[in-house]
């Protein structure tokens, strides 16, 4: 049944992204209705995957890559809204719906879980993860704002306007859509990283502080602490910090779904974790 | 209907000829009241701006109206037509239709999606129609027209690139800063086109302004006229770094803002972004300086080369236009051709009733024996015959409506079916 549904969502994810592609090519400042439309409908149909798995298994946690994966695209999509309602362009729909549609595709391909985990529950566990998905949501606007800054500026740069120069936003609202993420991003990962550390002092026993998992996440977060403290002391070079975080997004993706497969204790083998 | 449109534009006729052919605003409703007077005029509109003069009247079907409209303007402006035969163009039915819904959209415009035509159609169909000379057919046109020219303007983006070099010095600033409340301009020196820049950025809600010149009068001159401050020349570099936007051209031999100096007031703004309009020839700002970080260095040359793919790009747009507006012809054509239909059909189910109900008459006594619900059968039976006699023509009726072919086609099935014109 979820299965089903779940599938439907990414259905529904593909048809707003091929939506948006007359949008884009007749330069309409904002997303049609009709792409709007299939991306909520999608959105309604993915919360109904993840509340009947909530009910199926009894907790919210992702014990999973497919469920993980789930749960990132659903928070995606319902920031992708959230930051449509502070700016309606269409460039925000080029940037963030394919990288929507590719992951959900992805944890529709996934095997569904079968074994059920014991030792992922708590309160802890349960801020550590929502902090993450949001850290990590904010972060992926961080990088879709560094993008559409570094095209647009390379296109004032070079003094020929072309297709991107008509479509994408002005160089300051890449910025403060970049800048205003990377708050909000860095905030919810060091919630994310504070809780998850408080919850596996209390529930794994050995030497957890070397999960490669929790060290990839660290070296991301200083990645993000450096991007925070050039701006804020006004030193750091837009270009260069543009490119750094695009690649401490891509930290940020090898952190969540690469090390996974390395790591003993974290994420998505539960039958290693230590209850 | 029988439309005719008579016009000429910046393309067809020098100045001086569309300068002679003018209607003035003062005089538009006597010249409309002179159009009326001719014969067979039903209804017309003058649209009479510095680029076009058009005429577009509607006759009735015996009357030519280009007839009147050379008598109307040969009469109006007392002048013998004949000279200025080959300036105008003339355009029927469909095709003038097509014209006005173009000019509507500025797709027939001068200046390509330039917004002003659309307020001028409006005004003289406002006109028109207060004056009494638009209440059918052309007038729904005309409406039309106006309807097209918003859809244009909405949903395609015609007229949004700037064309004019003062335009895309504020089109840039915009696609740097995004909006300009708040942000500084610094003129230095004086100039046509840095006075239009600086009058258009501060009309689209640029905040500060700080003028300076080599002669301080004038710079005060210029600051009084935009409410600005007047700096002393030399202060220049005391004051710079408060601007976002910088507009140069002084005319100085070297360079007024080298890299060094650049990359000083860079760090002295922590890195927020500073547009340098160079409009100065010798120029005024090191080309190198576009290299910084955040710095945007934009001379004459490259002003104009944005105005030329602006232009360009509402080229590419215009084909967009032009599709809306031949689907918005077709539509319209097929609305007054389904209007032209609707008499005969209505004459076709007359006619077919009225033989049904004779003979159910004529068989009335005969039918007397018949149970009430043989009756409601036989009612029932002759309905079906006559439905489905007429299916057919009304079908073929209201297909392909509007063509030449057809309107044939519509004499041929009045005279089968013996209904009179």
């Amino acid at each position: 049944m979820h299965t089903t549904l779940l599938w439907a969502a990414v259905a529904f994810y593909g048809l707003a992204l091929v939506l948006i592609l007359p949008s884009v090519r007749r330069r309409r400042p904002r997303l049609s209705p009709w792409s709007l439309g299939a991306l909520g409908l999608g959105l309604l149909l993915h919360a109904a995957t993840l509340a009947i798995t909530t009910a199926q298994t009894g907790r919210l946690q992702p014990t999973d890559v497919r469920s993980a994966l789930s749960l990132f695209v659903f928070t995606l999509t319902a920031a992708f809204f959230a930051v449509y309602l502070r700016y309606p362009i269409t460039s925000l729909g080029i940037f963030m719906l394919p990288f929507v549609f590719v992951l959900s595709l992805i944890s529709a391909l996934q095997p569904p879980p079968s074994l059920s985990a014991g030792g992922l529950r708590g309160g802890w566990l349960l801020i550590h993860i929502a902090s993450m998905m949001l850290g990590y949501t904010g972060l992926f606007l961080t990088s879709v704002g560094a993008i559409m800054y570094l095209i647009q500026e390379s296109e004032l740069k070079s003094k020929k306007p072309r297709a991107f120069y008509y479509r994408l936003p002005p160089l300051e609202v890449c910025d403060e859509l970049y800048y205003r993420s990377l708050v909000f991003g860095l905030v919810f990962l060091s919630l994310g990283i504070l809780t998850g550390v408080v919850w596996a002092s209390r529930t794994w026993r050995g030497p957890w502080q070397l999960d490669p998992k929790i060290v990839a996440s660290l070296v991301t977060w200083i990645i993000y602490l450096i991007l925070f403290s050039t701006r804020l002391s006004g030193s750091g070079r837009r270009r260069r910090a543009a490119y750094l975080a695009i690649f401490g997004f891509a930290a940020v993706m090898v952190t969540f779904l690469g090390i996974s497969f390395l790591s003993s204790q974290h994420g998505f083998f539960p039958k290693l974790g230590s209850p | 209907m029988n439309l005719v449109l008579a016009g000429m534009n910046h393309r067809t006729a020098p100045v001086e000829v569309r300068e002679r052919m003018h209607v003035q605003e003062s005089t538009l409703v006597q010249a409309l009241k002179d159009l009326m007077g001719h014969d067979g005029i039903l209804e017309g509109m003058i649209v009479s701006t510095c680029n076009r003069v058009e005429v577009v009247a509607n006759a009735d079907d015996k009357d030519d109206a280009a007839t009147a409209i050379r008598q109307f303007l040969s009469g109006y402006h007392r002048c013998d037509l004949r000279e200025y035969e080959s300036y105008f163009y003339w355009h029927r039915q469909r095709d003038a239709v097509r014209h006005l819904f173009r000019v509507a959209s500025s797709l027939d415009s001068m200046i390509l999606g330039e917004p002003q035509i659309l307020g001028q159609m409006k005004r003289a169909f406002l006109t028109a129609q207060a004056a009494g000379t638009l209440n059918g057919t052309l007038h729904d046109v005309i409406n039309q027209a106006l309807a097209v020219g918003r859809r244009v303007r909405r949903e395609t983006a015609l007229g949004t690139a700037a064309v004019s070099v003062p335009y895309a010095a504020v089109e840039l600033a915009k696609k740097i800063f995004g909006n300009l409340a708040g942000k500084t301009i610094f003129v230095i020196g004086a100039g046509k086109m840095s006075e239009l820049a600086t009058k258009h950025l501060l009309s689209s809600g640029a905040g500060a302004i700080l003028v300076t010149n080599r002669t301080y009068q004038k710079a005060v001159q210029l600051a009084h006229a935009f409410r600005g401050t007047a700096i002393q020349f030399d202060q220049i570099f005391e004051y710079i770094d408060q601007a976002d936007i910088i507009i140069s051209s002084t005319g100085a031999p070297h360079f007024i803002i080298t890299k060094n100096r650049a990359e000083r007031m860079i760090a002295a703004r922590r890195n927020r972004p500073i547009f340098f309009v160079d409009i100065s020839v010798p120029r005024d700002v090191d080309p190198s300086v576009n290299d910084l970080d955040a710095a945007f260095v934009y001379d004459i040359d490259d002003l104009q080369g944005v105005v030329e793919a602006n232009i360009k790009q509402r080229q590419r747009e215009a084909a967009w236009a032009e599709e809306i507006v031949e689907q918005e012809v077709q539509r319209m054509m097929r609305h007054f051709a389904s209007r032209e239909v609707v008499p005969t059909i209505m004459a076709l189910e007359e006619k077919l009733n009225r033989i049904r109900q004779g003979e159910m008459e004529r068989f009335q006594g005969r039918l007397t024996s018949l149970t009430p619900e043989q009756r409601e059968t036989v009612e029932a039976l002759t309905q079906g015959i006559h439905n489905k006699i007429l299916h057919g023509p009304i079908t073929e009726l209201k297909s392909g409506a509007g063509s030449p072919e057809h309107r044939a086609l519509v004499q041929v099935i009045r005279r089968i079916f013996g209904v009179a014109d």
